[in-house]
């Protein structure tokens, strides 16, 4: 090999080992003196560099898929068999002895989020509010307390899983008879059995939504300024019922959010996307937005509670303060009106309300303190 | 090159998080499904066998903290159990590396691409594909899946000046085929 040939196939060496990154600064240098002796080789070196960079089609079209198929041919390790009836455990959160059904939970979580995702079954939350049954016997009322969180297998086969603060009725007698029907208050997680003939219809206060074979989300608390639904696949009907009606059928990864009439009381969750217009006429706002999930880490903040995730982005204290209530069970207060407008975000899973405070305070301080069931921020 | 995701997403599976799972499996399932694809030239042999590599992560998560190098442990994984196969329906030949046949995808769709033409990328396109197998293999395995020489080195087997070697070879031809386009520009 003579030198022009030697040093050039250094240069290559060296060129490589600098754009895949294992160059070191002996090397750097070295290289760029090659190229300071042989300006004809810049050019190459650059379209190198930029042909580099440019990455295949990095896609993972088709591996969702590969997922579910994953998932099926290994079901026993990931999906733990429940028994059907009422609802399957009732767990205070947080407490000490919930390893173990945590855990087993969670596994149901998210098996069967992913699944419904794949295959277009249902997702969904919904509230009621007046319609207190009448015929007491064929009533099924399921409710959480605050800081609960239950599963529930319906007579079709449907599982809901029911958010804190929440409550689900249905007839016991009539559920499956012609149409399913159920109303909530609270915020649930619904895998519906696909049934053409018998639709399945969710009653909340502001809405109705009609499944006609979907995986969504359904947020309608009482006491929050508006209500949710978010669609992750499938279609729903969503018919709005304080406005003449108005009904309309929501695409994928969108959301409709309908601002809450009757909020007599104290505003919990403003949506800023939402124009409420305070002591206006009585009809709902309304809008339709995306679903965005987080760039970073791929949660969509609408569904982050299903894998017993404690998820908001940009969130007020004064806002948060209802939401760590419902999540923990243990009554908040702000004391400091000025703390009040502080913004957090937070991604908090299995953490006990301790450290889930601890934590925000590293970004905008404050005090805590325990007084029996009651958390006092200061 | 250890990737802190990554790390994350491994304490996390060891929690028996299936989210983070599924997270790790959507982010590797193609790119290692193109590495065994090479060596089995089969699709259903390919899932089946990334299926594995998975599912034995899956059992092993509680141990998943001994894995210093989670991606590392993914693609030697799938090395193994690929070559297993291979050996059981008598197919070791196979296992040469110069046999490995790895497609690619149409690259270089960045629109960001100030030097290069459409006319170059085609050119590219070709000089890649027309690299000895082996070589083409390490190329794939340093660029697209972003292994370093030592991990490539440790996934195939080989000595890492190999690997140096087989790299600078691919760099000089696909720059051989630039060098001809811009001539002809």
């Amino acid at each position: 090999m003579d030198q022009a040939n030697s040093s050039q196939h250094r240069f290559w060496t060296l060129l490589s080992k600098k754009i895949s990154g294992e160059a070191d600064p002996v090397e750097l240098q070295e290289l760029h003196l090659i190229l300071l002796s042989n300006p004809d080789l810049h050019h190459h070196a650059d379209m190198l560099i930029e042909m580099w960079a440019q990455q295949m089609k990095d896609s993972t079209a088709g591996s969702e898929a590969a997922y579910v198929r994953h998932i099926m041919k290994h079901k026993d390790e990931f999906f733990v068999e429940e028994t059907h009836g009422e609802p399957l455990y009732t767990d205070p959160f947080p407490e000490e002895k919930r390893s173990f059904f945590s855990k087993r939970r969670l596994t149901i979580f998210s098996f069967v989020l992913f699944i419904v995702v794949a295959t277009g079954a249902i997702y969904m939350l919904t509230r009621k509010t007046e319609t207190e049954p009448v015929a007491g016997q064929s009533l099924s009322s399921i409710a959480t307390k605050n800081g609960n969180r239950t599963k529930i297998i319906l007579p079709d086969g449907s599982q809901v899983w029911l958010n804190a603060g929440s409550n689900l009725d249905y007839n016991n007698e009539d559920f499956n008879k012609n149409v399913r029907e159920v109303s909530l208050n609270g915020e649930a997680y619904f895998d519906v059995t696909k049934n053409a003939e018998k639709p399945f219809v969710i009653h909340t206060k502001t809405m109705d939504i009609k499944v006609i074979g979907t995986a969504f989300n359904v947020r309608s608390y009482n006491n929050e300024k508006t209500a949710e639904a978010s669609l992750i696949r499938g279609t729903i009907e969503v018919t709005l019922k304080n406005r003449n009606g108005v009904k309309f059928t929501l695409k994928p990864n969108e959301k409709v959010s309908v601002a809450n009439t009757e909020t007599d009381e104290i505003p919990v969750r403003a949506n800023k996307k939402v124009a409420v217009k305070e002591n206006s006429k009585p009809v709902p706002e309304f809008s339709v937005d995306p679903l965005k999930p987080n760039p970073v880490n791929n949660i969509i903040p609408e569904i982050a509670w299903t894998d017993n995730r404690l998820y908001f982005e940009d969130e007020s204290l004064e806002d948060l303060a209802p939401i760590l209530e419902r999540w923990f069970g243990k009554t908040v207060i702000v004391q400091n009106e000025s703390l009040k407008r502080n913004r957090y975000r937070g991604n908090f899973k299995n953490e006990t309300i301790e450290n889930v405070l601890s934590y925000l305070r590293f970004s905008k301080p404050f005090n805590f303190k325990f007084e029996n069931d009651t958390v006092v921020i200061y | 090159m250890n990737n802190p995701d990554l790390t994350h997403l491994g304490e996390r599976i060891a929690n028996d998080d299936q989210l983070a799972y599924r997270e790790l499996f959507i982010q590797f399932y193609n790119k290692l499904s193109r590495f065994v694809m090479g060596f089995t030239k089969s699709k259903e042999l390919t899932e089946e066998i990334v299926s594995d590599v998975f599912i034995n992560l899956w059992r092993r998560r509680k141990n998943i903290e001994d894995v210093k190098n989670l991606k590392l442990y993914l693609y030697v994984s799938a090395k193994n159990i690929t070559f297993n196969y291979l050996k059981k329906l008598h197919r070791e030949s196979l296992t040469d590396l110069n046999a490995v046949e790895i497609e690619l995808e149409d690259p270089f769709a960045d629109p960001g691409a100030v030097l290069i033409t459409r006319e170059m990328n085609l050119k590219l396109k070709a000089a890649i594909n027309d690299l000895p197998p082996r070589c083409k293999l390490i190329f794939t395995l340093v660029k697209e899946d972003g292994l370093s020489y030592k991990q490539t080195a440790q996934v195939l087997n080989i000595a890492e000046s190999t690997v140096e070697n087989q790299l600078s070879i691919a760099l000089k031809k696909i720059g051989g085929a630039i060098r001809y386009t811009f001539r002809h520009n």
